[in-house]
């Protein structure tokens, strides 16, 4: 604290003096010009402001110069925000500039498929995003980090689960598909990446960039359907002295709320009023003595006993603890003009908020480049990466929901119940009992490498050749042990799984790169392609039992018995060996006319082993024009647009994310015994299905990028409407043909449709080092999907139009759609509605009556409530979503705020609907509601009811509107001044604190019912890790 | 020169992965995935035949099938666990979509396939010994005949596929009753025809199908038929003559009734030789059932289904192997319990069928007498335990006693009238005390059929004949068997003048009641309206006509989506 102080005053000293001292007719500047984040810039162009006199920085940044008092300096340098600086008049012997990448520079050059191209030059739909906004966020992981972060790009949590290690969907531009998949393909350093994104350490990580429409697509054919993105891992530059830096942090990981379940005298209401409801006629009222003594209620001694001494146990906070996460960073970097390279090493570690779950990285990252001689140059990356996930199936809500908060977890001697509790049905074991020692052991190894090289040769002036290698070896290795007495097993036995998965990719690549310009204006770059990719996943997973020492764990299957080798046949995690082939070849020309006029056209033809003879190869073209209108006379005279472009681009491209073997047919196995004789036998599961091929997806995409005032103010507007054909649909088909498994076919169609705008805007930018700057990303957009066609025979409709309704997919709605009864209210206790629930064929007497049930709408008019009554009643789609990052500094400080919103679509609670958190028999605890009674004739919750497992059709109190803002993270950084750093020996230390995950506002299903996340995808199917927020300070230091 | 060598190592390259690739790498060759031209060798033949007996699995020993042939009829109402079944209630909340249905029609369409594989493959197999072919075909149609006799007796009319199907197919249609049961029929015939005489004899192992099981299913195929609207009208003829064919030759195959009903269903005893036919299980749990053995699946969890709450309602119990995890899925109706098994003395079969005493075996909850001790009781012993482990901790004696008995009894003491559904005699048939935990599946086999069926059939069909005397003959040998070991024999008689359908269905429930037939027995006999009405107070109010039947699964009908809706509907109600 106190050397923080002392660096203050100095620094003030320092800006003062700048300012005050009066001195002679010029100053002598002596300085350093740094990236924002510390590294030294070499080569700035310094200018003084209205002459010719200049100078540039030497490698390590440094540069000297004379000005005239108060004179101005203009720094630039390409990439980054020009800066002005008024130098004032005395020497500045330690002067100290850090110039803001800008984002926003056209010449700036991106990745592509298969190559780069300069920001001006693309003609396609894509999205960057930087290595600064990935710093942003520190994250467990690439994909949290870039949340929010570009549009078009929805990323959220699967199923709302939040442990260590879980790894979010990724949707670019909606949903096209029902069963070929969604996810995009990951391309690392030029080479398709198979492994999990987990794996990417975000600090190795220089850009990442987001294909999204079929022109930028199309490189990557039958596979770039679902958008590709591109992650370019950091390299050493040219003449960059050797650079050692450290960043790290720790912090920790707090529950954003607990499940909001019924306290002791709730739950023991509840009770009463389900024994109550569910025995007509035995009881006068929920409080009638006898009700309370009598058997029916079901209270276990120690309830009794609870209720007298007043006991209400909170199991969820028993339950949860506060996590931990510490990550490290080392990395080194720098190079001549032959050679670079970049060397980083992880440490990252994240513990949850149950006990047991916990994710641990190690990262090693390398990367080289040689000349080796005037047209040969050499380069090689690699990634590994070593992972620990532990506990990640930990999941005791449905205990720790369940369980009566009327009675303790320990027995009456003080020690924990490893036993069902008292209680709730004698269903539920003390959720504590699996946090005992060794009694529940669940741990996965992940060692990941993956590697690239790549050979470029320049035989003539116009001409490239390079080949591109890549491997990937990924070995899992699983296991997971269950005592006895846990929460898994409640009794019986022990369990035990052990499952390798080892999983190897090798491509190959040959490119022809021909680059050329006739006569000045006519640009000319062809690239072409042979590729062939192989892929190999083996699977070898055994669950056995009754092992015979706890101590053994899941680590020796001899002590164990009842081995079992579970198979699905088109699952790769379970006892498969899974491999494919993918040959291609491509080729894309470029054309450019005057800088003006753009032209791209690309062809990529893939043949593919999962398809059967016959259908293995398709062509995939795409054609994209672009104007650089800016470059027209008529926008010369003008100031104010400084860039504006259009552009348009149509293609088809595929998605072949179809398992191995699923043309082929399968049987299944069922294990049977005759007396002593035991006997695997198999029966016909899928049937053969030859015809089964790639979908497609044709996009239109037209865009325009502008910019103001010298581009302080950019952005890009992109409209798309993409055409899914041949959509892969599973059909159920009827039980009685006999074929137990869906089959695949390609007969659907889909449409997705919508907007993406984004903003970039240096709102405030600062005059001199020191000041206020501002600036602000703000990214906006909607799709709009629908399914438009389904088998033509269908015969089944909803609302006039075909619908598939045991599959649940609707033409003219999105994908996932919800489709169930519509709840009206509630029966209530009146003459009216009971002969109106009796016309509609409802039982209204006895236990199973209806009334303060939910009241389901006869849709159809045929006098019954029945399965011609269901109804679209929600989409996961949502209306819009956006995202923003919001950047302020001044001084040494700087403050980052990265939030992103979706608004509209629905989600379905667990909480409420689907699970056992709210079956309202009383036999379990369950989430407070104000249920339905006589005295409490609410429209909105069921009755409790001990004659029934859950309320009839309980499913329809589970949607909710899924709308919020979520602040993603907050951080507040300070970086020291140089002189007090250089004066501990360091280049740059910056401090920082981040709130992670901190607020969700502006939540109906949060604010209102007391959920807990509103992010998830589409549905949840289990109530899970809850969300969590966390708190983390960090430290970056150069050296 | 050098632009030569340049090129030269460009031209390299390219070579270096063509090499590497070529269009060959893109056939598959499966190593992990089995493909159903496997099914055309003998060992696929074999398999397949295994895994059509597995499928029984997944109906006999289900929660599935129990619920729906035990519960909602006369024998058995909802026990306190079982409640959230709408199905036995016959209320507005059982549709065509519950869960308890659809398992067990695709489970039989699945099996059916298979079977209809070997069927169709068997005689085309290379490398397969003629006596062995002949005997696995038969076996096929016995398991084929059994999956339809399910489907028909549940849905009536339903989709007869003859014939293996290998293509994917959208559309079913719906054929009459009389041709299912003709193809039953000519199904079991032909079984009989190939398959090995009888359980009981050299290398029959056990859960294998028999000429004598598949005997005894044609002759209950018969009756069934003869009160259906397909009827034939030799269709009673044809189930004595097979029912009695069965009796008749029983000794020379070994077969017999036991002296003692008890034994029957003792556990350890399902090869015994009066049983027919058994779905298997085993103590090598990998190969019981579920995956998991947690009672799920296809695991046999008929051991759970009645237990009552002992360990929370019996002081002095807590849950152990012998008693049971209390599932209390159904509870016995008063009717049975106390009418058509008012008959406690002569007849044996009420205590060898229901547990009504419970051993304490938890010394903790050992109750104390109160003080002042209730009236009768010496006041000594007030603040003392009530008894001692081991003890009787409960009993149901059957008959009333008066509260002031109840309370100054040690033991808790049950008169018929304090029966609920958390706590009442236990259906003990299932008792499994070798499981490897209290809490886990069944390892016992379930009994399908037994010879006592067989003389109920015969005498069943006998009636209908009217040939009384060998009804009460028939009758009477399996009533004279429940009096062992202590009954009056002879007080067990019955004469021609008691022989009507109803007691034929009591002495059913006597025989057979918890066995996975009564619900078709009801609807069979035209019973079922009228002993709901009468005897269930869960389904008297809601039973309409539609529910002889049940209804469709609605994920057959969405599924249906070529070719005409699937339909009509069972029962033009059911929709």
């Amino acid at each position: 604290m106190k050397s923080l102080v002392t660096a203050g005053l100095f620094f003030l000293t320092v800006f003062f003096s700048l300012t005050l001292s009066a001195q002679p007719s010029s100053v002598a500047v002596h300085g350093t010009i740094t990236s924002s984040g510390g590294e030294p810039l070499a080569g700035v162009s310094i200018l003084v402001k209205g002459t010719r006199t200049g100078t540039t920085t030497g490698a390590d940044g440094r540069f000297q110069l004379s000005v005239a008092r108060n004179g101005t300096l203009v720094f630039s340098y390409a990439g980054y925000v020009p800066k002005e600086v008024r130098v004032g008049t005395t020497d500045l012997p330690a002067f100290q500039l850090r110039l803001e990448e800008n984002r926003n520079d056209l010449d700036q050059v991106i990745v592509v498929g298969y190559g780069t191209r300069r920001k001006s030059e693309v003609t396609g739909s894509i999205a960057s995003v930087s290595e600064k906004a990935i710093q942003d966020v520190p994250s467990a992981n690439l994909s949290q980090a870039i949340q929010g972060q570009a549009a078009g790009i929805d990323i959220e949590k699967s199923k709302g689960n939040s442990h260590p290690g879980q790894s979010p969907n990724i949707l670019i531009r909606g949903t096209r598909s029902v069963k070929a998949g969604n996810d995009p393909l990951f391309v690392v350093d030029g080479i398709p990446f198979q492994g999990s994104i987990d794996d990417i350490n975000q600090d190795d990580v220089a850009s990442v960039e987001v294909l999204k429409d079929a022109s930028s697509t199309a490189i990557y054919g039958s596979r770039g359907a679902n958008g590709v993105i591109l992650v370019t891992t950091k390299r050493g530059r040219a003449g960059a002295k050797p650079r050692i830096s450290y960043s790290g942090y720790a912090g920790f990981t707090k529950w954003l709320g607990e499940y909001p379940m019924m306290n002791g005298p709730q739950y023991l209401q509840l009770k009463k009023w389900a024994t109550f409801i569910g025995n007509p006629g035995v009881y006068t009222g929920p409080d009638d003595p006898n009700l309370i003594n009598g058997s029916l209620i079901a209270l276990a001694p120690e309830e009794k006993q609870g209720i007298a001494n007043g006991r209400s146990t909170d199991w969820q906070k028993l339950v949860y603890k506060t996590g931990v996460s510490t990550n490290h960073q080392l990395g080194v970097s720098g190079g001549t003009d032959n050679t670079q390279y970049a060397l980083g090493a992880g440490y990252y570690d994240e513990k949850g908020v149950y006990p047991g779950q916990e994710f641990t990285r190690y990262s090693l990252k390398l990367s080289v480049d040689q000349r080796l001689n005037d047209f040969i140059k050499i380069g090689l990356s690699s990634l590994n990466s070593y992972t620990v996930t532990r506990g990640e199936n930990v999941n005791p809500m449905g205990q720790a929901l369940r369980a009566s908060p009327l009675v303790s977890p320990n027995d009456s001697t003080g020690k924990l119940i490893n036993n069902f509790l008292p209680g709730s049905a004698n269903q539920v074991w003390n959720p504590l009992a699996d946090f005992l020692p060794g009694n529940s052991v669940e741990k996965r190894n992940r060692l990941g490498t993956f590697s690239t090289v790549y050979v470029e040769v320049s035989p003539m002036k116009n001409l490239k050749y390079r080949f591109n290698g890549g491997a990937e070896i990924r070995n899992d290795v699983y296991g997971n042990f269950y005592g006895r007495y846990t929460t898994n097993n409640l009794g019986v036995q022990s369990t035990a799984e052990n499952a390798t998965t080892q999983t190897t990719s090798y491509t190959l690549e040959n490119m022809l790169i021909y680059d050329k310009t006739i006569a000045r204006r006519h640009k000319i770059n062809f690239t072409g392609l042979y590729s062939f990719q192989k892929y190999s996943v083996q699977n070898n997973t055994f669950d056995y039992a009754s092992v015979l020492s706890d101590q053994a764990q899941y680590f020796n299957p001899a002590l164990g018995a009842n081995f079992q080798a579970t198979n699905s046949t088109s699952d790769p995690n379970k006892n498969n060996l899974m491999p494919w082939a993918l040959i291609s070849y491509m080729g894309r020309l470029n054309y450019t006319f005057n800088d003006k006029y753009l032209l791209t056209i690309t062809m990529r033809s893939d043949g593919s082993s999962k398809l059967a003879p016959g259908n293995k190869y398709h062509v995939f073209p795409s054609a994209a024009l672009a104007w650089n209108a800016i470059k027209e006379k008529f926008l010369m005279n003008q100031t104010t647009l400084t860039n504006l472009r259009v552009r348009a681009s149509y293609g088809e491209v595929g998605n072949p994310a179809i398992n191995p073997y699923q043309t082929l047919g399968s049987l299944t196995a069922q294990t049977y015994n005759y007396g002593s004789t035991n006997t695997t036998g198999l029966y016909p599961n899928a049937a053969p299905n030859p015809n089964l091929n790639w979908e497609y997806t044709a996009t239109a995409n037209a865009g325009v990028d502008f910019g103001f005032l010298q581009n302080r103010v950019t952005g890009s507007i992109d409209v798309y409407h993409s055409y899914t054909r041949d959509m892969i649909m599973p059909v159920t088909l009827p039980a009685s043909s006999g074929i137990p498994s869906q089959i695949l076919t390609n007969i659907g169609k889909s449409e997705n449709k919508g907007i993406e705008l984004h903003l970039a805007a240096d709102i405030i930018q600062s005059h001199s080092n020191h000041g206020f700057s501002w600036s602000a990303d703000v990214n906006f957009y909607l799709n709009r999907g629908e399914i438009t066609q389904l088998l033509p025979s269908i015969n089944t409709t909803l609302d006039g139009k075909p619908a598939d309704l045991a599959n649940k997919w609707f033409v003219g709605r999105p994908i996932g759609s919800f489709y169930d009864y519509v709840r009206a209210g509630v029966w209530q206790a009146t003459a009216q509605d009971s002969a109106n629930a009796k016309a509609l064929g409802q039982t209204i007497t006895g236990n199973k009556s209806v009334i303060g049930q939910a009241r389901i709408l006869d849709r159809n008019h045929n006098g019954v409530i029945d399965a011609g009554d269901e109804a679209v009643v929600g989409t996961p789609q949502p209306r819009w979503e956006g995202g923003t990052t919001q950047r302020f500094a001044y001084r040494g400080f700087d403050l980052t705020v990265v939030a992103f919103a979706r608004v509209g679509g629905t989600i379905e609670s667990a909480l409420y609907g689907a699970g056992y958190a709210s079956t309202m028999q009383g036999n379990y605890n369950n989430v407070n509601i104000a249920y339905w009674t006589p005295k409490n004739p609410t429209n909105r919750w069921s009755a409790a009811n001990s004659a029934q497992t859950n309320p009839p059709y309980h499913s329809t109190f589970a949607y909710f509107d899924g709308s919020f803002l979520k602040i993603r993270s907050m951080t507040l950084g300070y970086t020291l001044p140089e002189p007090v750093v250089k004066g501990i020996g360091f280049k740059s230390i910056r401090l920082y604190a981040t709130a992670k995950d901190p607020f969700i506002l502006f939540s109906a299903y949060r604010d209102k019912y007391h959920g807990i996340d509103p992010e998830l995808t589409g549905t949840t199917d289990n109530l899970n890790t809850p969300a969590s927020w966390s708190m983390l300070f960090g430290l970056n230091v150069g050296f | 020169m050098k632009m030569q060598y340049r090129l030269h190592v460009l031209f390299s390259g390219f070579l270096l992965t063509l090499a590497l690739s070529c269009s060959k790498q893109l056939n598959e060759h499966p190593n992990s995935v089995v493909t159903p031209d496997f099914f055309s060798t003998a060992q696929g033949f074999q398999s397949g035949l295994d895994a059509a007996y597995g499928g029984m699995r997944n109906l006999w020993g289900t929660e599935n099938l129990f619920t729906i042939t035990c519960i909602g009829t006369d024998e058995f109402i909802t026990g306190n666990d079982g409640t959230g079944n709408n199905i036995n209630y016959y209320s507005s909340g059982y549709t065509p979509s519950d869960g308890k249905l659809s398992p067990i029609w695709n489970s039989c369409y699945t099996f059916i396939n298979d079977c209809n594989g070997l069927v169709d493959y068997g005689p085309k197999i290379a490398n397969l010994d003629s006596v062995k072919r002949k005997e696995m075909i038969a076996e096929a149609k016995f398991l084929r005949a059994n999956y339809y006799f399910v489907l028909v007796q549940f849905w009536g009319p339903v989709t007869l596929n003859k014939h293996f199907q290998s293509t994917p197919t959208t559309s079913a249609q719906r054929s009459p009753v009389s041709d299912v049961y003709d193809f039953i029929v000519q199904d079991l015939q032909d079984a009989i025809a190939g398959l090995p005489a009888s359980p009981v004899g050299s290398g029959v192992l056990p859960g294998k199908a028999t000429a004598a099981a598949a005997r005894h299913l044609l002759a209950k195929v018969y009756l069934t038929r003869a009160s259906s609207l397909a009827a034939h009208a030799d269709d009673y003829q044809n189930a004595f003559t097979m029912a009695s064919g069965l009796i008749t030759s029983s000794a020379s195959l070994g077969l017999g009734l036991l002296p003692d009903f008890g034994s029957v269903y003792q556990e350890g005893n399902e090869s015994n030789k009066e049983v027919l036919w058994t779905v298997q299980h085993t103590a090598s749990l990998a190969y019981n059932g579920s995956p998991t053995q947690n009672s799920s699946g296809n695991d046999n969890v008929l051991v759970h289904m009645w237990v009552p709450k002992y360990e929370t309602f019996v002081p002095g119990m807590q849950r152990d192997i012998l008693d049971g995890r209390p599932y209390i899925r159904a509870v016995p109706t008063r009717w049975l319990t106390d009418t058509v098994f008012k008959e406690k003395t002569n007849d044996m079969r009420y205590n060898k069928t229901f547990q009504t005493v419970w051993l304490c075996n938890n010394a903790a909850g050992i109750p104390k007498w109160p003080n002042p001790v209730p009236s009768g009781v010496d006041p000594s012993l007030a603040g003392k335990p009530k008894f001692a482990l081991g003890d009787t901790a409960c009993y149901m004696p059957g008959s009333d006693v008066s509260d002031v008995t109840i309370a100054a009894t040690r033991y808790l003491l049950m008169p018929p009238r304090k029966y609920n559904i958390q706590m009442g005699p236990y259906m003990k048939k299932y008792i499994d005390t070798r499981r490897s935990d209290m809490n886990a599946p069944s390892i016992r086999p379930v009994i399908v059929w037994t010879l006592s069926e067989t003389y109920l059939i015969a005498a069943e069909a006998a009636m209908h004949l009217n040939n009384l005397p060998a009804a009460v003959g028939y009758i009477n040998t399996i009533r004279e068997r429940a009096a062992y070991p202590s009954g009056n024999v002879a007080a067990m008689d019955i004469t021609a003048a008691q022989i009507t359908q109803d007691f034929i269905l009591d002495e059913r429930s006597r025989e057979l009641c918890g066995q996975m037939t009564r619900w078709w027995d009801l609807v069979r006999t035209h019973q079922l309206l009228p002993r709901v009405i009468a005897h269930s107070s869960d389904g008297r109010a809601n039973i309409v006509g539609k529910d002889t039947l049940r209804p469709i699964p609605t994920s057959q009908i969405q599924a249906v989506t070529s070719g005409p809706a699937y339909g009509p509907m069972s029962d033009p109600l059911w929709n």
